[in-house]
């Protein structure tokens, strides 16, 4: 018997060992490949799009127009084209009759940076940004007048980034107080997604109150998601700002945008820096992460795979290159920190969401409710009509 | 006097109050009866309107398609070979080496053999270096060099793919080719260039040999500001290079325009960059540092840039002209694009040192494009196909229009039309390969369109407990009282029949 455990030992460290050890055609691999960085990611996609979302609309909601037009430029900055980018905001914050600072949309008290600019393009602005569109935009079932720049023609090496804010609550998002989209049918136009091979890999994020079960009914694989807060729990903005006199915005988007600011086309940080990043604290919720659905290790998934347009580019006869990168690009504008981060070393991620799990037991108690009513109803009718 | 009139002792006449208008029973209970009977005659059309028309699909056809695979038939005829040996024994070594996933049926033959389709691939035995021209091949054929023969023809035939690189099958392409001035204002840039010219000679052979297969649409521009978002690095010796990473954030897509968005085909962009005069010339630096001798890269489905270096001007000459393209640089510049769009494309390259006499592509990297392309039309349709069933299964609340149902059926009986052609086809000679790719891409077109469809829209979830909450205040209000007074209706019927058997019957 021992000698049976011995001999096993034997074989299994003996096959370690050999399959340990890189084939030829790897070691040359690795050589042309030797300026990438140590664990580059190993990403097989060839474009990025992104699908920005500011599902609500009026004065008040500005902080959600500021938190979508500021993922917008981050994003537009680390690369990807305005061709690529979906943004649908109601755009009613800039030129409102009540902005001091007509034209302009500020993310920060003190107005440092206006991010409306004169560069950006709006592709479904006011009544346009409705649950259907939303959805026909993912799904890609649109009219055929529908012009190109308002469609999603990702592929099945489109890696996408979709970013969405507003008022939410369990399980559903608020569309331009008119109507709502619930967590079910985000879940199935990803899934219509994956069956018609439209996406490589997709980083969702989520900035509302209860934000973390909008992602918990998702299904289809390679979905990274993250939100802003768990079940019933708000999301809080940031700071008011007294000139404008309303908050300009929200907690989870300000400390993503901080951490974003760091990263240039050229970085490599990753994913779990960035959820390492996170702090409950500061943010005043618990943002969380799903990320069972995602294939690769979180460390390994670069923040550019996502919301970055890095390519993949072969030179000359065909000696592929790897998207890694050691010079840092010159920036142009600065996001206002308040103060200096130090660089966090990759960590695995911190606030695993804990999903609520929607069980026999909770699908039995909201039968069990529907029932309650109908038999309350039906003994007010018998009430009303045998009384004397 | 009538029995049911009372006369009051003031003298007036009254009324039976059970008698009165207002109190008649029967007229009553049709009142109420004609109320319940408006609803059940409503319930109908109620349902039709709520519910969703989902037609059926041809789901077992579909399945079906799953046993199918894809053969093409391969006939290759030997020239000049008086050995009948040597055919038998290239079948065998082909053999050995086609195997079942590439979906080949090689055959070979005798030339002298009279039932030699006409489309067969030729090789002549003769000697010298090998060389191909469309579909034959000129080979030393002698027992010894068959291995290689059959190495070379496995090659030829099912070429390896790299799918990574290679652009996704549509049947319309736009190519986009853009002359990118970085900084005019500097001087020394480049002006304009003779694009049709440079089209005519150097694309339009190839275009023309894939026009089975795509149908291009060429657009051109020259622009004249188009920074770069870096600044690349200086060498030693004066000029400046692009490491590696600069090359993967070239492209500045952000302030360039490369494109015109007029339609939703793919577009392969072609990009000619002239580095602005104060950073000339620009070159490729490699992984060790040292300037390259390539100055052209490709972005993997989206395109291929060449870096043009305009030669340096003397001082005597105005540094400050700007020039047009010389036709030199043209022709180099334009011999890169061609090979660009060709692996782009997905056109194999002509194994190793065979060499050729055809202009753009011979018949073997044709026909290999068009099997590979056919193959993977066919899987893509039928992955659609499928798709599109298990979505309306698995979706209960997808509506499936009559459009849909109809674009289902048509791909079908066009992947069917493609494995087993229609007994209007003469069975002897098989079909073409551009027949079956028309079929192959008809089914892919017609599966997309039918999983596109914007009437297709899964509508959104509706827990019972909101179909409840909309409900009940429209219609409990207007039925709880119907239902209370018919219930009170039955009641005092059944009370009063009691009554009037009892005083009838105990009469």
């Amino acid at each position: 018997m021992f000698s049976r455990l011995l001999l096993l030992f034997l074989f299994s460290w003996i096959w370690g060992t050999l399959a340990a050890t890189p084939s030829h055609e790897q070691i040359v691999g690795d050589f042309f490949n030797k300026n990438g960085a140590s664990g580059g990611s190993t990403s097989n996609h060839t474009n990025n799009w992104a699908v920005l979302v500011c599902s609500s609309r009026y004065w008040f909601n500005y902080r959600h127009m500021a938190n979508a037009l500021g993922m917008y430029r981050t994003v537009k900055r680390l690369g990807i084209p305005d061709s690529n980018i979906i943004l649908m905001l109601a755009d009613d914050a800039a030129c409102n009759a009540r902005n001091r600072f007509p034209g302009s949309v500020y993310a920060n008290p003190g107005r440092g940076l206006d991010l409306y600019g004169d560069n950006i393009e709006v592709d479904y602005r006011g009544y346009e940004v409705t649950v259907e569109n939303f959805i026909r935009v993912l799904t890609g079932r649109m009219e055929p007048s529908v012009p190109r720049s308002k469609r999603l023609l990702s592929d099945a090496s489109s890696n996408i980034f979709v970013y969405m804010t507003g008022h939410g609550g369990n399980e559903f998002l608020k569309f331009q107080d008119n109507e709502e989209i619930s967590a079910f049918d985000i879940a199935d136009a990803f899934e219509q997604m994956w069956q018609k091979k439209r996406y490589n890999e997709i980083f969702f994020m989520i900035d509302t109150c209860q934000a973390n079960t909008m992602y918990s009914k998702f299904y289809s694989p390679n979905i990274l998601a993250t939100g802003s807060s768990k079940l019933d729990q708000n999301s809080y903005s940031y700071e008011n700002d007294n000139d404008l006199g309303i908050s300009v915005i929200d907690r989870f988007t300000h400390y993503v945008l901080e951490f974003m600011e760091r990263i240039n086309k050229t970085s490599h940080e990753s994913m779990a820096d960035l959820f390492a990043y996170y702090d409950p604290v500061k943010i005043h919720s618990d943002p969380g992460v799903r990320s069972d659905l995602f294939r690769r290790p979180l460390s390994e998934v670069r923040i550019t795979d996502f919301l970055g347009g890095v390519a993949q580019v072969e030179v000359g006869e065909g000696v592929p290159v790897d998207s890694s990168a050691v010079a840092a690009a010159q920036e142009e504008d600065e996001w206002p920190l308040q103060g200096e981060s130090p660089a966090v070393p990759p960590v695995l991620p911190v606030a695993e969401d804990t999903r609520e799990r929607v069980g026999d037991l909770g699908g039995g108690w909201r039968g069990m409710r529907a029932w309650g009513g109908v038999l309350l109803i039906g003994g007010l009718v018998g009430w009303v009509g045998f009384r004397s | 006097m009538p029995p049911h009139v009372h006369v009051h002792p003031d003298g007036t006449s009254l009324r039976d109050p059970s008698r009165l208008f207002y109190q008649s029973d029967s007229i009553r209970r049709l009142i109420i009866a004609s109320y319940w009977l408006f609803i059940i005659a409503a319930i109908p059309l109620w349902w039709h309107i709520t519910s969703i028309e989902r037609l059926s699909l041809p789901t077992a056809r579909v399945h079906a398609q799953a046993a199918n695979h894809l053969r093409f038939p391969v006939q290759i005829q030997l020239e000049n070979v008086q050995d009948s040996s040597i055919s038998t024994s290239l079948q065998k070594l082909l053999d050995d080496r086609i195997h079942k996933s590439h979906g080949l049926d090689v055959q070979v033959r005798q030339q002298s053999d009279p039932t030699n389709p006409s489309d067969s691939y030729v090789i002549r035995a003769a000697e010298g270096v090998p060389s191909a021209n469309e579909r034959s091949l000129t080979y030393p054929v002698r027992p010894a060099t068959l291995p290689n023969l059959a190495d070379l023809l496995t090659l030829l035939l099912a070429p390896p793919i790299d799918a990574h690189r290679v652009a996704q099958y549509s049947p319309r392409y736009r190519l986009a080719f853009t002359l990118l001035n970085e900084d005019a204002a500097a001087g020394g840039a480049i002006s304009g260039w003779d694009i049709s010219g440079a089209i005519s000679r150097h694309l339009s052979p190839i275009l023309t040999a894939l026009s089975v297969l795509h149908n291009f649409t060429i657009e051109s521009q020259v622009q004249f500001h188009a920074p770069l978002a870096f600044s690349p690095t200086p060498i030693q010796d004066g000029s400046y290079g692009l490491t590696q990473e600069d090359l993967t954030v070239f492209v500045n897509s952000a302030e360039w325009s490369l494109s015109s968005s007029v339609s939703n085909d793919p577009v392969l962009h072609f990009i000619v960059f002239v580095p602005s005069a104060s950073r000339r010339p620009l070159k490729i630096l490699d992984s060790n540092g040292l300037p390259s001798t390539s100055n052209a890269f490709l972005l993997p489905q989206w395109g291929g840039m060449v870096i043009y270096n305009p030669p340096t001007q003397d001082t005597n000459s105005n540094t400050n002209a700007n020039a047009p393209l010389p036709p030199s640089a043209l022709h180099s510049l334009f011999s890169t694009f061609a090979t660009q769009l060709l692996s782009l494309l997905g056109v194999p390259n002509l194994p190793g040192d065979l060499q050729t006499t055809t202009d753009a592509l011979t018949g073997w990297q044709l026909d290999a494009l068009l099997r590979r392309r056919t193959s993977e039309n066919a899987r893509g349709a039928y992955d659609t196909l499928q798709s599109i069933v298990k979505l309306v299964d698995q979706i209960e609340n997808m509506p499936v229009g009559q459009d849909v149902r109809g674009d289902v059926l048509d791909s079908l009986s066009a992947l069917e039309e493609m494995y087993t052609p229609s007994p209007s086809s003469p069975s002897s000679t098989p079909p073409s390969l551009t027949t079956t790719l028309h079929h192959s891409s008809t089914a892919l077109t017609l599966a997309s369109r039918a999983f596109f469809s914007p009437k297709m829209l899964a509508l959104l979830y509706f827990p019972a407990e909101h179909k409840y909450a909309v409900y009940s205040p429209l219609f409990a209000s207007a039925t709880i009282p119907l239902a209370a007074a018919a219930i009170r209706e039955v009641v005092a019927w059944r009370k009063g029949r009691r009554e009037r058997e009892g005083a009838g019957g105990g009469q």
